[in-house]
């Protein structure tokens, strides 16, 4: 077996009295795409928060590359290589979609004239080179979205995390954004990547880890997972709900 | 030397009771816009003069005028808020930024008013309890308390157990306490968070208006006070930890024995320094407050 | 574009250093020196509000510092003038480095009432310091050369203007000072340290308003905490800023300009009821804020929009952002 690019173990995260993560270990290989699954306040985003940096977990221990990243900031964190998408998409309204993606690409190119050309091939392979003079605010849902994507490319990572950035779009949009995905793990990144939507997830993943209540209730190959009773019981009572 | 310490820490403590009152109405408007409101100290000023010229015209003890000066500042603060509410709901720009701006533009106007207004003389208002004072002798120590000064700490204990109770008790309380925690989540909850906000933000300007007439009876008052008013304000917020509460009196009877300390023993002149002090002390060692419970 | 922009500023430049040949009048002069420096202290309190996103209230603290550290070097220590200037620059930026310690980690919120308290205590400190001469002040030895000051106000100015021009609108610096401003935890996500990054910001805001007040205090010849630590200072930097237009350099230089002519012509007039002075800057920055809250460049210009269609009407070789639809 060959050395994890990421590696989580017994992460713990509390909030006050609320287990919103509670011992999940797991590993990502490089190149692999890893589904995280559960209902509506499983843990999933508490999860991306942990790895990226912006909670420091309560216990526990994440290796990236083999090197012990607990409590980084978020800001190191990406420049080692993590890149990360929000759920709720945080775009910097008042500048230009270039910009936007500028921003990110200086983690790699420190000079002003490289790391725009960076941004312009992100947004070419991204579909966004089209509206990068528009201002971020003017976007569609999908297009920002897209733009988280381009934003977190930007950083050339390693690792990407991707919390529902399929959610919401038309089928088109959303085929395209799969397809971006696919390329993207062909091109080497490992992907660990949220969705609530069960077609998308159970066809890009490598394999999926499910959550409830913030616990690991069982990881394995989609075809696997879906049999898990477990699983079925947790989950798809859930998924009836939330399917858009 | 040390035989003025006790008086020190019974005149902080005192005096301390108004700026609970003060930073709590300051700390409930934090709490629902979101803002700091850098007229705090205007406010308490404006309440002063009314004061002091309803007293000067006629003749009552000032601390009557009390309720009055609540109505007629609690009226202004909730004719005020919607358009504090209006920049913050503004679409361009940063309207977090702006609200600040605008609270700041607000604390200009009122102050170059009093100025023009009320001169730059410094005035004080003469309360019939102004001149009491009784001594107590505990053991071998032996302090004097002011009389109006021990009504001020009645009248702050006064005021936060009705606002305690409007908060803890009542359904307005509870939309408060909502809006405070989440404001998304109030809206959807039904609670009307425009008017919720209008209501607070008058309870605030009136409980600093009132405030700042037993300031006066206190203290002497002039149009220029607010600054240092504000700086109290934000002293006693920040050291208790931006909205907490229960964190509120600690520190507010902290600033007054600062202050008291000072008056005695150094030069006045030296207590906004104090102050300032304390305050980077802990922003640097305890960013959350005292206690480490802000937000 | 660049050529046209090029010239444009050349023949301002040139018609601001050729301005004392044809126009000599002492108080004249006078009024231009003294807006010269008003747009410095309004785009460098911009540098923290308009594009980072913080409010500074305290930013008179550094012009009074910087005035303390001239007029105290050389009159207790007696260096030459010019000696004193990078001292007072470095003072001042120290002063932020030390305020913004604690408080740039913090909400905005922290970072307004910290630096509004330490303005309060520099004042104080300026009272009841020895050094400084209490709240008699220090007397300087007077050089009476309008000329002078005229020049040098205006090299450092413009040269702080096109430093903050490029680091702001052409170096990576400034987007990633606007990415903290848009949007603070996106921007870590990014690989940007804010506490950093705003800490330079408010070094860079501080030093040239430190400086500022070195020359002020030269010029004028007598200092006291009634004049150079005043509110008025930051409470007036903050009007022309906001009245110009946040996050862009132009507005706070318009604002600047015409918020001095205004004061100029209004104390000529109204000497007499200097307060209401204060009344009508509260006023002008409460109803810009609820009216104009782009100022008024960003309102000329339709701030995002219009900019860039402004933009592409003067220039020539902008072929990026075609036909797009603005709402
Ligand atoms: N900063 C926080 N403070 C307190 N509680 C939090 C915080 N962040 C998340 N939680 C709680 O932790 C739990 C897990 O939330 P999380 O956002 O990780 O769920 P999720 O699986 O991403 O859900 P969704 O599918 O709705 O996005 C929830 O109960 C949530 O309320
Ligand atoms: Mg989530």
């Amino acid at each position: 077996m060959t050395k994890p690019l990421l590696s989580v173990e017994d992460l713990t995260k509390t909030f006050g009295g609320l287990h919103a993560v509670e011992e999940v270990s797991f590993q990502i290989q490089q190149g692999e795409i890893i589904g995280l699954i559960g209902p509506n306040g499983a843990g999933k985003t508490t999860i991306f928060n942990l790895i990226s940096g912006y909670h420091p977990p309560t216990r526990g221990r994440i290796a990236f590359n083999g090197r012990d990243i607990t409590g980084r900031r978020p800001y190191e964190l990406a420049r080692l290589g993590i890149g990360r998408t929000f759920q709720v998409v945080k775009p910097f309204p008042g500048l230009t979609v270039l910009e936007n993606v500028v921003i990110a690409a200086f983690a790699r190119h420190p000079k002003r004239a490289d790391a725009e050309r960076h941004a312009w091939q992100i947004l070419e392979s991204t579909g966004l080179a089209g509206r990068a003079g528009l201002s971020a605010a003017s976007l569609t849902l999908a297009g920002r979205k897209r733009l988280e994507i381009s934003k977190a490319l930007a950083l050339e990572p390693q690792l990407l995390l991707l919390d529902e950035v399929v959610a919401g779009l038309n089928p088109t949009e959303a085929d395209q954004t799969i397809k971006l995905i696919l390329q993207l793990r062909d091109s080497g990144i490992s992907i660990l990547v949220v969705e609530h939507i069960m077609r998308v997830i159970m066809n890009i993943s490598d394999s999926i880890l499910v959550l409830n209540f913030g616990r690991k209730i069982a990881m394995g190959k989609p075809a696997e997972v879906t049999r898990n009773p477990e699983v079925v019981k947790a989950y798809l009572g859930e998924e009836a709900a939330c399917k858009p | 030397m040390f035989l003025l310490l006790p008086q020190a820490l019974v005149d902080g403590f005192l005096i301390g009771g108004i700026y609970v009152t003060i930073a709590i109405g300051f700390s409930l408007a934090y709490g629902v816009m979101h803002i700091i409101d850098f007229a705090v100290g205007e406010w308490i000023m404006l309440g002063a003069f009314l004061g002091f010229y309803l007293t000067k015209w006629l003749q009552i003890e000032p601390l009557l005028f009390l309720p009055l000066v609540f109505i007629v500042f609690a009226a202004i603060g909730y004719l005020f808020q919607p358009v504090i509410h209006r920049v913050l709901s503004g679409k361009k720009g940063n309207p977090l930024l702006m609200a600040l701006v605008f609270t700041f533009g607000l604390a200009l106007m009122i102050k170059g008013l009093g100025l023009t207004v009320f001169g730059f003389y410094s005035h004080s208002i003469p309360s019939a309890l102004s001149a009491g004072s009784f001594s107590l002798e505990i053991g071998s120590l032996f302090v004097t308390v002011p009389v109006i000064r021990l009504t001020g700490l009645i009248y702050a204990l006064a005021i936060t157990l009705a606002l305690h109770y409007l908060l803890k008790k009542t359904d307005f309380g509870l939309a408060v306490r909502a809006l405070s925690q989440n404001k998304d989540a109030a809206g959807l909850m039904g609670i009307n968070a425009k008017r919720t906000s209008s209501y607070v933000y008058g309870i605030y300007v009136g409980i600093s208006a009132m405030s700042g007439v037993l300031i006066g009876c206190i203290f002497s008052i002039s149009a220029q006070m607010g600054s240092q008013y504000t700086v109290f304000s934000f002293f006693v917020v920040v050291l208790a930890g931006m909205g907490y509460l229960s964190g509120v009196p600690w520190a507010a009877f902290l600033l007054g024995v600062v202050q008291s300390f000072f008056l005695i023993y150094f030069n006045p002149g030296w207590t906004l320094l104090a102050v300032f002090g304390i305050l980077y002390a802990v922003l640097l060692v305890s960013p959350k407050g005292l206690f480490g419970k802000g937000v | 574009m660049r050529w046209r922009n090029l010239l444009w500023i050349g023949i301002s430049i040139a018609g601001l250093l050729l301005l004392p040949k044809f126009f000599p009048d002492p108080f004249f002069l006078r009024i231009v020196t003294e807006v010269f420096m008003w747009v410095g202290l309004a785009i460098t309190w911009d540098v923290m509000a308009g594009y980072t996103g913080y409010l500074n209230f305290g930013h008179g603290a550094f012009f009074g510092i910087g005035a303390y550290v001239t007029a105290i070097l050389m009159m207790r220590s007696g260096w030459p003038f010019a000696a004193t200037l990078p001292v007072a620059g470095l003072v001042a930026g120290a002063a932020a480095l030390i305020a913004g310690l604690p408080t740039l980690r913090l909400k905005g919120a922290y970072f307004a009432i910290a630096t509004w308290a330490l303005a309060l205590a520099v004042q104080q400190m300026a009272l009841v310091l020895d050094i400084t001469g209490g709240p008699d002040g220090m007397r300087l030895p007077p050089f009476l050369h309008p000329q002078f000051f005229f020049y040098l106000m205006l090299t450092l100015v413009t040269a702080t203007f096109a430093l903050l021009w490029f680091l702001l609108e052409k170096a990576p610096f400034g987007l990633k000072v606007k990415a903290i401003r848009e949007d603070e935890l996106g921007a870590m996500a990014l690989g940007i340290n804010p506490t950093t990054i705003k800490m330079q910001a408010f070094i860079l805001s501080a030093i040239p308003a430190g400086v500022l007040g070195g020359i002020y205090a030269y010029w004028i010849t007598f200092i006291d905490p009634a004049s150079v630590l005043a509110d008025i200072i930051t409470d007036q930097a903050m009007v022309m800023a906001v009245f110009g237009g946040l996050g862009t350099l132009i507005g706070p230089l318009i604002g600047a300009v015409l918020i001095f002519a205004f004061k100029t012509y209004f104390w000529a007039y109204l000497a007499d009821y200097q307060v209401l002075y204060l009344i009508i800057l509260g006023g002008v920055i409460a109803l810009t804020v609820v009216f104009l809250p782009n100022g008024l460049w960003g309102t000329i210009t339709g701030y995002t929009g219009g900019r860039r269609i402004l933009r592409k009407a003067l220039s020539v070789d902008q072929p990026q952002g075609s036909g797009e639809k603005e709402t």
